[in-house]
């Protein structure tokens, strides 16, 4: 009998891969060494299995070979980062023939140690793309034709120079992508630019705008200040208003860890997430009442005294103002705003005031709010009371969404900034013409006007508006008329309804995308009595995805990895960057949009642009933030050796890439910018912001002046004595500039070529990158400068922050007290309604017609709009159908039953069907539906509309179809996570 | 010779079912079969709620293997239960058999017709070749032979999930155990070895746990 | 000593790469240090603390919720599978078992003890009582000889249901009985492979004989129903033992009570239970939840019943060959002498005589010729 046959222990080797859970384990944990428990597992000791027979081993699918023993079948393994969320999850493909059959964990991975969530750990079906667009679509009569890329091409290229000739480019809109690397993104906005029109977004605007737009504004860059990693140093860890464990599952890795060693972790939700089965401390609060929450918190930390004193004299502008504000919010304010009694606040201000540093986390459960730009200030203002930003273990975590979400806000399309967050002032335009090799002026004949080529434009939470809205209410010429989609999907934008009114006005709608069934099906569908453009074009794209190209990804924690790409473009898909080139030819700028690339061959051998030489175009201009030290060089070498950075600090103890000979001893794993001066620098990134405890040099820093030096009299710098280790200024000093550094004498550390290229330049404007590497290099000091931070924002609508109801509430007491801003004529080029439609509803009694809190988010399984992760049957299978999670009393008061269909219908008239999940996690009054199906409108199959087998094997009820209208004051994000519904039992 | 286990620590699962779809892009498991799958106990249910994530946990007197009419279990030297595809007649007694809910089935029993049984094969295939093609089809990979861990714990996000020599992965267990400061039994031990992992017992006696 | 360890660990932490190994060492250092004072008994209020209050006194203690997951509730599992949400089975104890167990290992004991052993033995007695009552009493012979006027006993619908039900159930018996005891009967000479196919065979030919089989008992009711009805004449032939054993007449009608009892005791009683439980095992009951308790009962009960009606099967089918002169012939050709009716069926053979019931009941046939008969004895 086969007994005992498999105990082929000389067979355990050690290959790339062998390192296994040990290693991985030691690392995280370092309570057991790798050869310790490999020796006492029993394996990695004896011969290895060749690698001829690895081979064997890893055949399987490779297409051809299956069957035969095909001895030359080719075995590579490229190194990857998973493209569904900002935790950068590294992945090595295994790639057969030019099929990717397998995929290993990375377990030198510093970020993920091999660690995988679900959507990770199926990456490989990217491989088989079954249910992707196979080839370019176009819309007759209702149905999805098959078309040639050249016919594709050509007929848009036409529309849009028509449309842009007789409406004007500002009638275009484009919307990029998130999920296009850094590349990719940073080409689409030249191409957007030189297409004539600010008229550009990306998933940022309904994702972190209000974190980027709020934290900038407080202390100088908008994101992320620490990382994932250092979260272990954490000794408190506050998360509110995100849910890590299904949104960034492998965070928790680190946190678990935190935890374990004593960490307290505090989580603030409406719902009990599995984030907050972790926690030591759950607090409940009302969806959208963060303020009053924080402001709650702020109160008990300054009646102890608890703030750290000398940390707010020296680094903090206008506390006063705040505990103020703080104090007003007495403990019986705080529990009848978000329903959180006393002591519950007063023990999360106490775990968090006297466990320092302590962390803030915050995500979605902040942002997407009218108000979203004042709760993300509120937390950094905790953070900064308790002295806790610019420290290791300290910080605001803020965890972005896409995996390159944070890159994409970084460089690319942006409706009210270039690359780097330039802005759009005339001198910025120049600065970019200069690096991508362009002329100013024609860029500039591209636009409207110079004054449209320097408004922001519009954004893609409001695209509806702008093409449904009176031309004449429109802050530009016409409304818009077309739409690209390059990577977006459809139903992460509120207000579905009016959305698909939107798709059916249009002149033309392309999409571009690997996965554009969503976008697709929505416009094919028929809404009875609708009226629909009669020559509206509509067009599909097979774009490639991220495993088809190279390029770098920008983590949530600023940390730049660089993808090799995994297998060609499968199908007919093309890459990003060779449609963008493409139809350039088209329009009749390629040759513009590419003056500085390099050209290669790409599939079939079309020319596209070099994404290496892309990325040195980032790093020839992106000097703001630091993106100019990433060279394409420096990133591969640190992909190839991610054992070298220590697990805690991302910090390369020493060595060498044996590849390239580059030396990475002392650099931050992935150079998280800033990584500034140019890469001959060697700025080693900067892996916890703000941090004055390192010197510049190693990544230490302080706060920006971005501000100016003084405000009412007040300085806005620095005290004496704060300042980055080993600086030459002690104090508080200003942005570096040509004068700056003539007046105190450093001038003459330039050499005599940046003194040319410096001669009038400021250190976010001199290519050479000279006056960065004498402040920093020389004199040890910061080139943004050294400032103090804004606890008092004075150019946002509420400077310091203030708590204000959601428009749709089910709480008219509140609304009394703390109602919404007044109605904006124009913002962002779109008239902006406020207090009118938060009245309107009151007096409507909506709260009695809609009685319960409806929000929206994630599950682990799926990501954004879900068409991609929906088309991939691992993860399918795990969520086979959408739900509303629903207080177990508030289901049996409705008569509703686990598993039963219900309808939930918005103000909108949105009636959407949906399975109920009966479950405590949340409270009586608020129910949550996950905001990854699509495919369902309002209870019917959309099935017949979708394009002939690009169809996701799983489907379901947007809940965007019923979300409500509302804005952030600053940014115009949309408010997905409070509005309200009703719930009723489905009868057929 | 290492003796191969599971064990999964419920205060770090966090439910995101990773270990679950790495089994199935690593061994191309069909729809509807689950080598592995996640638990929650108490959902939603402040704080009582934890998740653990279970498969075969290839038991020392295992019952699937007693109760097989035709005999196609084995137990590897590493203590791996498996089976044979090619005898197994898909009664579905095993599963009957299983405490864990483990072996599954490609169809719906239907007159019987279930398919052969299917089940975590702790990622060493099955008794083809070892790597080789037909091992690959019925079984999965065959990671141990290629000297690596089930790449379910391997991949699990936040290592909650080990897999690998039992005395080894009770050490880990203990250590975070330690480190939290109070004991804790490991899920299943008890059901699938008949014992409690022996680094723990102490443990367990010093915190009462068994309580 | 948490303490100690604690600070230990936190300088561990702070340690790299080079020194894994010493912080391996530091790990073994809890065990070799001598166990904390136990504390003290602990109240039996710890056992109804959920976890919410066992974690504020020992985090990481999840006994309570461990509590919870060995019983078998059904908890969260985004899977939609039936018992995805089970961890542990919960506990059973099957009649005759000393402790509830876990309801998979309680049947697996039940199923591989008792049930092989006694439904084996029971079996091995019954062939061992045919084997007896043939060598003792030998084939119970016509006393009177043949007069060649033939009676039909049953019409070929009659036989057909008989036969197909006869056929399926030893179809079944057979196939059945490769699944239970074959592992220890036939496999250590087979080999794994060869019996492996025999089983697989088995298991499928059982799988859909099974509704054969219910389907021939219901029209087998159908049909025989009526004579099988118990009248007064069969207590006394139960209290002579239909003479079986020392060759007595008793008088029957067209069943005698030993018939009768198979009739409703074996077709009727465990026919259904062991149709029942099959249909269940066989999943061809729509909306029935087929939970492994539920089929673990219905393996319990379709197994018992199966070696009940086994072993009464022997011996029916024991009188219907060589036990008895004639039977094998009534129901093969469907006729039988009159002689034969007279000797086990005379109140039958009176009716028949005093045409109340017509000599041939089935239309087509006419009487056939006289087949010479020596039986299977010959
Ligand atoms: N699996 C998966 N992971 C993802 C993504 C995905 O689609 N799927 N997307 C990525 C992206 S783009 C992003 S932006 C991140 C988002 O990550 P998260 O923001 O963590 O995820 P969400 O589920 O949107 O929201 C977090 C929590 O906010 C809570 N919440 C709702 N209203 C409020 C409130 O008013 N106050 C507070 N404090 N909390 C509130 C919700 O209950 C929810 O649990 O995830 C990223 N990771
Ligand atoms: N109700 C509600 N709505 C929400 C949220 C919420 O919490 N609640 N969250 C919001 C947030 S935070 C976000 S970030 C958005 C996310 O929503 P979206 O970003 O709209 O959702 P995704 O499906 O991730 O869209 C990305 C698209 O890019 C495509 N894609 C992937 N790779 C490539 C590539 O290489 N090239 C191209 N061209 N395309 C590619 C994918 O196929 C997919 O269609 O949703 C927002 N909407
Ligand atoms: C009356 C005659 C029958 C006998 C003697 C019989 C006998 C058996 C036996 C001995 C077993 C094996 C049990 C074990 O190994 O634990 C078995 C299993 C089974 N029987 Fe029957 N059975 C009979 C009728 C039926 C009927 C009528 C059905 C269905 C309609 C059926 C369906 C099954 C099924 C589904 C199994 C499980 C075996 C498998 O699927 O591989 N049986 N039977
Ligand atoms: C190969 C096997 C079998 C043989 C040779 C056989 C033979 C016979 C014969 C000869 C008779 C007629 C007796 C008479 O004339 O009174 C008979 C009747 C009968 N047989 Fe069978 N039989 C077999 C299998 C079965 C089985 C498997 C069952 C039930 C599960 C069964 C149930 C009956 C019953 C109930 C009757 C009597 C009719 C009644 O009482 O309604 N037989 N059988
Ligand atoms: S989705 Fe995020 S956490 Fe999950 S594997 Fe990808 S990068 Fe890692
Ligand atoms: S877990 Fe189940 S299938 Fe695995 S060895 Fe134990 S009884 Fe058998
Ligand atoms: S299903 Fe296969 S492995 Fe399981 S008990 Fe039956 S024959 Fe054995
Ligand atoms: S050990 Fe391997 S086969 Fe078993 S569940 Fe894990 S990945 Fe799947
Ligand atoms: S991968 Fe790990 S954390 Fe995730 S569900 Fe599985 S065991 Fe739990
Ligand atoms: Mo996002």
């Amino acid at each position: 009998m086969l007994l005992t046959r498999k105990g082929d222990a000389a067979s355990r080797t050690n290959n790339r891969f062998s390192s296994g859970l040990a290693d991985t384990l030691s690392r995280a944990l370092p309570t057991m060494d790798r050869r310790g428990f490999l020796k006492r597992s029993g394996i990695g000791v004896g011969a290895g299995i060749a690698a001829s027979q690895l081979g064997l081993i890893q055949r399987a699918r490779a297409s051809g070979a299956v069957g035969e023993k095909s001895a030359n079948s080719k075995i590579e393994v490229r190194r990857t980062v998973c493209t569904h969320c900002s935790v950068g999850c590294a992945v090595d493909a295994v790639v057969e023939n030019g099929v990717w059959v397998r995929q290993e964990p990375v377990f030198d991975s510093p970020i993920n140690l091999g660690a995988h969530c679900a959507k990770g750990a199926a990456l490989r079906e990217h491989g088989h793309g079954e249910y992707r667009l196979k080839y370019p679509m176009k819309l007759v009569n209702g149905k999805y034709q098959r078309i040639s890329w050249d016919q594709a091409l050509t007929e848009i290229a036409d529309k849009l120079l028509e449309i842009k000739k007789t409406s004007g480019p500002d009638s275009a809109f484009f919307v990029g992508s998130s999920k296009h690397n850094n590349e990719q993104a940073m080409l689409l906005r030249k191409f957007v630019s030189f297409y004539g029109t600010n008229n550009t977004d990306h998933q940022a605007r309904i994702c972190h705008s209000t974190t980027v737009a709020g934290v900038a504004n407080t202390w100088g860059y908008g994101a992320m200040t620490n990382s994932y990693n250092d979260m272990q140093n954490a000794k408190a860890a506050l998360y509110i208003g995100s849910n890590a464990a299904e949104a960034h599952p492998v965070s928790m890795l680190h946190l678990l860890h935190a935890k374990e060693n004593g960490c307290k972790v505090i989580v603030v939700d409406p719902r009990y997430t599995r984030t907050a089965a972790k926690s030591n401390q759950y607090i409940r609060i009302r969806s959208g009442s963060d303020i009053p929450f924080l402001y709650g918190m702020m109160y008990h930390i300054f009646k102890n005294g608890w703030e750290d004193k000398q940390y707010i004299h020296d680094r903090v502008y206008g506390m006063e103002k705040i505990k103020e504000e703080a104090l007003k919010w007495t403990p019986e304010k705080v529990e009848e705003a978000c329903g959180v009694p006393e002591a519950q606040v007063y023990q999360a201000a106490e775990t968090m005031a006297l466990n320092r540093p302590s962390t803030v986390v915050w995500c979605m459960g902040q942002t997407q709010h009218t108000i979203g730009n004042a709760i993300v200030r509120a937390s950094c203002l905790l953070q900064l009371v308790l002295g806790n930003i610019g420290k290791s273990g300290g910080g605001t975590n803020i965890f972005r969404g896409h995996d390159n979400v944070q890159g994409a806000t970084d460089v690319g399309p942006n409706p009210d900034s270039l690359p780097g967050y330039f802005g759009l002032a005339a001198g910025a335009w120049k600065h970019w013409c200069n690096v991508w090799g362009v002329d100013y002026e024609w860029v500039k004949k591209q636009f409207a006007s110079q004054a449209m080529m320097e408004k922001s434009g519009t954004t893609v939470s409001r695209w509806i508006d702008a093409v449904l809205e009176k031309s004449e209410l429109i802050d530009q010429e016409n409304s818009v008329k077309t739409m690209v989609f390059w990577g977006h999907a459809p139903n992460s934008q509120t207000r579905g309804l009016e959305m698909k009114k939107a798709f059916d006005k249009l002149d033309m709608l392309v999409v571009i995308d690997p996965y554009p069934s969503a976008t697709a099906a929505m416009a094919a569908m028929k809404v009875d009595g609708q009226e629909l453009n009669p020559k509206r074009q509509v067009y599909l794209l097979p774009a490639a995805t991220q495993f088809e190209t190279s390029g770098s990804v920008t983590a949530s924690n600023r940390s730049i990895q660089w993808r090799e790409k995994v297998i060609e473009p499968l199908f007919e898909s093309r890459t990003d960057q060779m449609i963008m080139y493409q139809l350039a030819e088209k329009l009749g700028f390629a040759k513009e949009l590419v003056a500085k690339l390099k050209m290669v061959p790409g599939k079939g051998g079309m020319m596209e642009p070099e994404p290496e030489s892309m990325l040195q175009e980032i790093n020839r201009g992106t000097w703001t933030i630091g993106y100019t030290g990433q060279s394409p060089e420096r990133l591969k070498a640190h992909m190839r050796n991610m054992h070298l950075f220590d697990v805690k600090t991302l910090k390369c103890k020493g060595g060498k890439d044996p590849v390239s000979g580059y030396d990475m001893t002392g650099d931050y794993f992935g150079l998280p910018w800033p990584c500034y001066g140019t890469p001959g620098l060697k700025h080693p990134g900067s892996p916890n912001l703000y941090d004055t405890s390192k010197h510049v040099m190693e990544g230490g820093g302080n706060f920006r002046a971005n501000f100016g030096v003084e405000r009412d009299g007040v300085s806005l710098l620095a005290e004496d004595g704060s300042h980055s280790l080993g600086a030459d200024i002690t104090t508080g000093y200003p942005e570096f500039d040509h004068v700056l550094l003539k007046k105190l004498g450093w001038w003459d550390d330039l050499t005599e070529a940046e003194k040319k290229a410096a001669e009038g330049k400021n250190w976010k404007t001199d290519l050479s990158g000279g006056i960065q590497r004498v402040v920093m290099q020389v004199h040890g000091c910061h080139p943004f400068g050294n400032a103090k931070a804004r606890a008092v924002v004075w150019n946002f609508p509420d400077p310091v922050p203030q708590h204000r109801e959601p428009l749709f509430g089910t709480r008219p007491d509140l609304v009394a007290k703390y109602p919404t801003h007044d109605d904006k004529k124009s913002f962002w080029r779109l008239p902006t309604l406020y207090k009118s439609v938060q009245q309107k509803n009151v007096e409507a009694r909506l709260y009695e017609k809609f009685p319960i809190i409806l929000t929206s988010g994630r599950l682990t399984e799926y990501e954004g709009g879900g068409e991609e992760t929906r088309s991939n049957p691992w993860l399918a299978e795990l969520q086979q159908e959408n739900f509303v999670e629903l207080n177990p009393k508030a289901a049996s008061d409705r008569g509703i039953r686990n598993g039963e269909f219900v309808i939930v219908s918005t103000p909108t008239g949105a009636r959407i069907k949906v399975r109920a999940l009966v479950t405590p996690r949340v409270a009586e009054d608020t129910a949550f539906i996950p905001f990854h199906f699509s495919g369902w409108w309002q209870g019917k199959d959309m099935k017949e509309f979708y394009p002939e087998g690009a169809m996701p094997i799983v489907r379901g009820e947007a809940v965007n179809t019923a979300t409500t209208y509302g804005y952030d004051s600053v940014t115009m994000m949309q408010e997905t996570k409070t509005t309200i519904c009703n719930i009723e039992r489905f009868s057929a | 010779m290492a003796r191969m286990k599971f064990i999964c620590d419920a205060e770090r699962c966090i439910e995101c079912n990773s270990c679950v779809t790495a089994c199935k892009n690593e061994h191309e498991v069909p729809w509807g079969v689950n080598r592995r799958r996640v638990v929650t106990v108490n959902d939603g249910v402040i704080g009582q709620e934890k998740s653990i994530s279970v498969a075969c946990m290839h038991c020392s007197d295992a019952p699937c293997m007693a109760v097989c009419p035709v005999d196609c279990f084995y137990r590897t030297d590493e203590g791996v239960v498996l089976h044979n595809k090619d005898i197994c007649i898909g009664c579905g007694y095993c599963s009957y058999a299983c405490p864990f809910g483990a072996p599954q089935f490609p169809s719906n029993g239907t007159f019987g017709l279930r398919g052969k049984m299917d089940k975590c094969t702790f990622c060493s295939g099955g008794p083809e070749e070892n790597g080789s093609e037909k091992e690959f089809e019925k079984y999965g990979r065959n990671r141990l032979a290629e000297g690596k861990l089930p790449l379910c714990a391997e991949m699990c996000s936040t290592k909650a999930l080990l897999g690998g020599d039992g005395d080894v992965i009770s050490e880990i267990f203990r250590n975070r155990v330690v480190k939290r400061g109070k004991g804790s039994e490991v899920w299943g031990w008890g059901t699938a070895y008949g014992k409690a992992p022996h680094a723990d017992a102490k443990l367990e006696l010093q915190t009462g746990t068994e309580k | 000593m948490t303490l100690a360890l604690a600070s230990q660990f936190s300088i561990a932490q702070q340690t790299n790469a080079g020194s894994r190994d010493a912080q391996a060492q530091s790990v073994q250092t809890p065990s070799a240090q001598p166990p904390a004072t136990l504390p003290g008994v602990e109240s039996v209020d710890i056992l109804k603390q959920n976890q919410a209050e066992r974690s504020q006194t020992q985090p990481g203690n999840l006994a309570p919720v461990f509590r919870s997951v060995a019983d078998g509730t059904k908890h969260y599992s985004s899977l939609p599978a039936l018992e995805a949400g089970v961890l542990i089975q919960g506990k059973t104890q099957f009649p005759g078992q000393g402790r509830a167990t876990t309801a998979g290992e309680a049947w697996r004991q039940y199923r591989n003890g008792p049930l092989t052993m006694i439904g084996g033995t029971l079996l091995l007695l019954a062939l061992a009582a045919v084997a007896a009552m043939y060598f003792f009493r030998g084939q119970i012979k016509l006393d009177g000889p043949r007069t060649g006027r033939l009676i039909e006993r049953f019409t070929p619908t009659e036989r057909t249901i008989h036969w197909s039900m006869a056929i399926s159930f030893v179809t079944l018996a057979v196939s059945g009985g490769i699944i239970l005891f074959g592992k220890h009967i036939l496999l250590p000479f087979f080999g794994l492979t060869l019996f492996g196919w025999l089983a697989f065979l088995c298991k499928n030919i059982h799988n859909f004989a099974g509704p054969v089989f219910t389907l021939s008992i219901i029209l087998f009711f159908i049909q025989f129903v009526r004579d099988n009805l118990p009248g007064t004449s069969d207590l006394k032939w139960l209290s002579k033992m239909g003479g079986l054993m020392n060759g007595e007449h008793v008088s029957s009608h067209r069943f005698n009570a030993g018939e009768k009892i198979v009739f409703w005791g074996v077709v009727v009683a465990l026919g259904l239970v062991v149709s029942a439980s099959g249909f269940v095992l066989d999943m061809l009951i729509p909306g029935f939840e087929y939970s492994r308790a539920h089929m673990q009962i219905a393996s319990i009960v379709h197994v018992v019943a199966a070696v009940l009606a086994a072993s009464a099967v022997i011996g029916h089918i024991y009188l219907g060959t060589i036990g008895m002169e004639g039977a094998y012939e009534a129901m093969r050709t469907g006729y039988v002498d009159d002689v034969w009716a007279k000797e086990h069926h005379d109140l039958w053979y009176a009716d028949i005589e005093q045409g109340k019931i017509p000599r041939v009941r089935s239309a087509e046939q006419s009487i056939p010729e006289p087949v010479a008969h020596s039986g299977a004895s010959a």
